[in-house]
């Protein structure tokens, strides 16, 4: 019997890892490690090792679904087409293109992105937005302010160049384990590493020192130590004179900031803070990596500017074992911000509010005018369905119903919709709202390129054939431009990379052909450039090569606790399930180590509850109620609990107050209470 | 002698171990992860003993040394239970059948040792003595700090 093995990237996290399919007559059989892959060397987290579970899930969708009422009925892809063009047609025609709206996929490959939004826009709508929303959104706009560049700084392996490694609001350890390794290796050359988590995670296990912060208040945490870097004058002077502009407006923001007063703030002791302030400087080469807790606050963007002014004060930037690292979710996020699935961005992360952008995309594609301003983001696309100012969305890969904070609120707007159309894997909660559901090809089926956190473009192969009638993204995309009656002629994967070689200058060089195991790190703008695993190693891509040191201010929470609420409830993942689940719940090795909903709650705050570990018990919100089983344990601080949100029931409870400029809703921060269930 | 070594200070917990050693032994998987007060992790499973006492206990011959290895032989076993009961680390179970780790036999690398995102496991004798000795020093530059 004849075994391929056909290398693939993992459908995961954004770590990019590799790993082998193996084939036998036409089936996956197993999983090969891929020990020459440069990030993961082989290593796989529980996630991947799992992955082909969800393949051979009995819950695909093998056909394409229409609803009538309650119930569904199956239906030709012919059929299915008509009804999407007539749906979404019928909006653009009577209500006006920016009354649809279209979510793209991180799940998705580049090029898939690429036809995504290009169809929303040749369609006329600039309402095209991805879940990067709900996780990045900050990095995207705090980072291409400050640094001109949004992305991770320096790559994985790299960190093993370190000598202090600082994690602030990152859960590494379960999220993106193969990271642990290169810290592991960090340390075993003498690195020092800091973790600040309002819990004590698998990833403090790591940390010389662990900062236990009362969620929502990094800024302060951070102006404190750069208040202690200013004062001991630990600054690198001739780095600030050189490549930096607005230090002394820095200088002046963090002065009121001491060590006692962000104690107060933060909880964590004020001998702590001068003590990571001096480690962090000091240090000869400091990476920050930075995850979900920094971005998913109403001060989202606050917190990244405020992590890139640390970075720029002290020049831990532009150079081996320095750098700001995002680490960013799904398995191409990356790329599908790359590839200007953003309401603001169009490919290349070209201004959509500039006549330029559509003056030079119109030029390409074929479509005399293409939509010029910023669209819908993906949180307001929801708002905008509840209030009628959008009439029929296309949604592909992302399960807001569940994804998205207060999701009652979220099925309810999504129910008022005209039209919903939904391409997906799985009957997820959002499909089960749609009109149309289209069956769509799993990572192992289709090829293309993912760009991983690192900035990494890999080419993932196809393996299998996709089940029942389910086809790629890309087939199904372009063949629902057609039925609109656009000319999106793409044979594969292939043909719509060459496009974007030529539109996206950071993608020029990297071609088909040029892609093998490790693949190529953006800006790549040549083909005989080898990519560029460090950024800002000569100067910045912004106004005179300088960077922004951008100062901020702390600004709570928007919700803060009370009598009623007496409890903060943060949330956050774990190590064998990802994101809203999906996936993983379908997963019968992972479920089985996961199978119910938790929350952790402090001995301290579980006593007069008469909470006992293991009690199922009722969280709170403004916005609903949850079951979900106690876990009593001291990881938590008294007054925080923690709920992962890889279950329904968790997003049910968090708030929808958005951060003003990247509109990323705070998940991490929601005022409840708790009782016992007798 | 056991042949995978694990080092405490590196496992993360994340039981990647289990579920890949699941997936290449049928559904059946060898290797338990013991997470301890929500902090320190440790993955458990065969020791490879020496002198193994599931060996001695086990009188159809399907437990037996092979080298360094304990091997076990499925067309042997009875399913009588005895070698759970000898154990002395829990890490031999029945299921009908025994199962216990095969150290993957006959790839030269154990499948939790390639998988493991932290390298916690090893099957390196010289890898673990070096980190023990470079955890040593650092403790003592630290002033007993781990």
């Amino acid at each position: 019997m004849s075994k391929s093995l056909v290398s693939t990237i993992c459908p995961y996290c954004a770590a990019g890892c590799g790993f082998y399919v193996a084939v036998e007559k036409g089936r996956a059989t197993g999983i090969e490690y891929m020990l020459e892959h440069p990030a993961n060397e082989g290593s796989l987290c529980p996630k991947g090792n799992a992955a082909l579970e969800v393949v051979y899930s009995e819950d695909r969708l093998l056909y394409p679904m229409k609803r009538n009422g309650n119930e569904w009925s199956r239906i030709s892809w012919d059929e299915a087409l008509k009804l999407v063009s007539k749906g979404l047609g019928r909006t653009i025609k009577n209500s006006g293109p920016d009354f649809a709206g279209f979510l793209s996929s991180s799940k998705c490959t580049n090029e898939e992105n690429y036809l995504i939004q290009k169809l929303a826009r040749s369609l006329g709508s600039r309402n095209v937005d991805n879940c990067a929303r709900l996780c990045h959104a900050p990095s995207v706009v705090g980072l291409n302010r400050t640094l001109g560049a949004a992305g991770m700084t320096n790559p994985i392996p790299d960190l093993a160049n370190s000598k202090c490694i600082f994690v602030i609001g990152s859960n590494l350890a379960e999220n993106h384990a193969i990271l642990s390794r290169w810290i592991h290796r960090a340390k075993d050359r003498g690195a020092q590493v800091i973790v600040a988590d309002p819990r004590l995670t698998h990833t403090a296990w790591l940390a010389d020192l662990f900062l236990q912060l009362k969620p929502g208040t990094d800024v302060a945490l951070l102006n404190a130590m750069m208040k202690v870097i200013i004062d001991e004058d630990l600054v690198d002077k001739a780095f600030i004179s050189k490549s930096t502009k607005g230090f002394e407006d820095l200088v002046k923001a963090v002065k009121d900031y001491t060590p006692e007063k962000a104690a107060e703030i933060t909880g964590v002791p004020a001998k702590d803070i001068v003590k990571v302030a001096r480690m962090y400087a000091k240090s000869p080469a400091s990476a920050i990596l930075y995850s979900m807790g920094i971005t998913q606050h109403t001060s989202g963007t606050d917190n990244v500017q405020s992590v890139a002014n640390l970075a720029l004060i002290t020049g831990q930037i532009g150079k081996e074992g320095t750098g700001v690292l995002p680490l960013r979710g799904h398995n191409n996020v990356q790329g599908a911000c790359d590839m200007g699935a953003l309401a603001e961005f169009y490919p290349g992360y070209r201004k959509s509010d500039d006549p330029e952008t559509a003056k030079f995309f119109g030029q390409t594609w074929d479509t005399i005018s293409l939509p010029v301003g910023r669209g819908l983001t993906a949180t307001e696309m929801i708002d905008a369905a509840c209030n009628g100012e959008l009439k029929a969305m296309y949604i592909v890969g992302e399960d807001p119903a569940n994804s998205d904070p207060w999701s009652s609120h979220v099925k309810d707007c999504l129910e008022n919709l005209d039209f919903l159309v939904v391409q997906d894997i799985f009957m997820t909660a959002t499909a089960q709202l749609a009109d149309v559901v289209l069956p769509a090809a799993s990572w192992a089926e289709k090829e293309g390129t993912y760009t991983s956190t690192e900035r990494r473009v890999q080419w993932s192969n196809r393996a299998l054939e996709p089940p029942g009638e389910a086809k790629s993204d890309l087939e199904i995309v372009c063949m629902v431009a057609k039925s609109m009656g656009l000319n999106f002629d793409y044979p594969d994967a292939a043909s719509v990379l060459a496009e974007i070689n030529r539109l996206v200058p950071t993608y020029k060089g990297i071609t088909r052909e040029r892609l093998g195991i490790g693949g190529l790190i953006w800006p790549c703008p040549s083909t005989d450039h080898p990519g560029t695993p460090i950024l800002h190693s000569a100067g910045f891509k912004l106004q005179d090569g300088r960077a922004l040191i951008a100062p901020v201010q702390y600004k709570p929470a928007a919700e803060d606790t009370g009598t009623e609420y007496p409890l903060i409830l943060t949330t956050g993942r774990i190590a064998v399930h990802f994101n809203a689940g999906s996936m993983t719940r379908r997963s019968p090795s992972l479920m089985e180590r996961a199978p119910n909903l938790f929350v952790e709650i402090n001995p301290e705050d579980a006593a007069p509850l008469r909470i006992n570990d293991g009690d199922s018990v009722e969280v709170t919100t403004e916005r609903g109620t949850t079951t979900a089983l106690a876990r009593v344990t001291d990881s938590v601080k008294q007054g925080v609990v923690f709920m992962p949100f890889h279950y329904p029931g968790t997003n049910f409870l968090t708030t929808d107050a958005r951060d003003a400029e990247a509109k990323i809703p705070e998940f991490k921060v929601a005022a409840c209470n708790i009782v016992r269930r007798d | 002698m056991m042949r995978v070594y694990v080092d405490i200070n590196r496992c993360i917990g994340c039981r990647s171990c289990e579920v890949a050693c699941k997936r290449v032994h049928g559904g059946k998987g060898h290797v338990n992860v013991h997470i301890s007060e929500d902090r320190a992790s440790v993955p458990l499973f065969c020791h490879h003993c020496e002198e193994a006492a599931c060996t001695m206990a086990c009188y159809s011959g399907a437990l037996t040394k092979d080298g360094e290895r304990t091997s076990f032989s499925l067309d042997k076993c009875t399913g009588c239970g005895l070698c759970r009961l000898a154990c002395p680390f829990g890490v031999v179970w029945t299921d009908k059948l025994a199962h216990k780790c095969d150290l993957c036999a006959p790839n030269e690398t154990p499948t939790c040792v390639l998988t493991c995102p932290a390298q916690a496991l090893s099957n390196d004798y010289e890898l673990a003595l070096k980190r023990a000795r470079a955890r040593a020093g650092r403790a003592t530059i630290l002033g007993g700090k781990r």
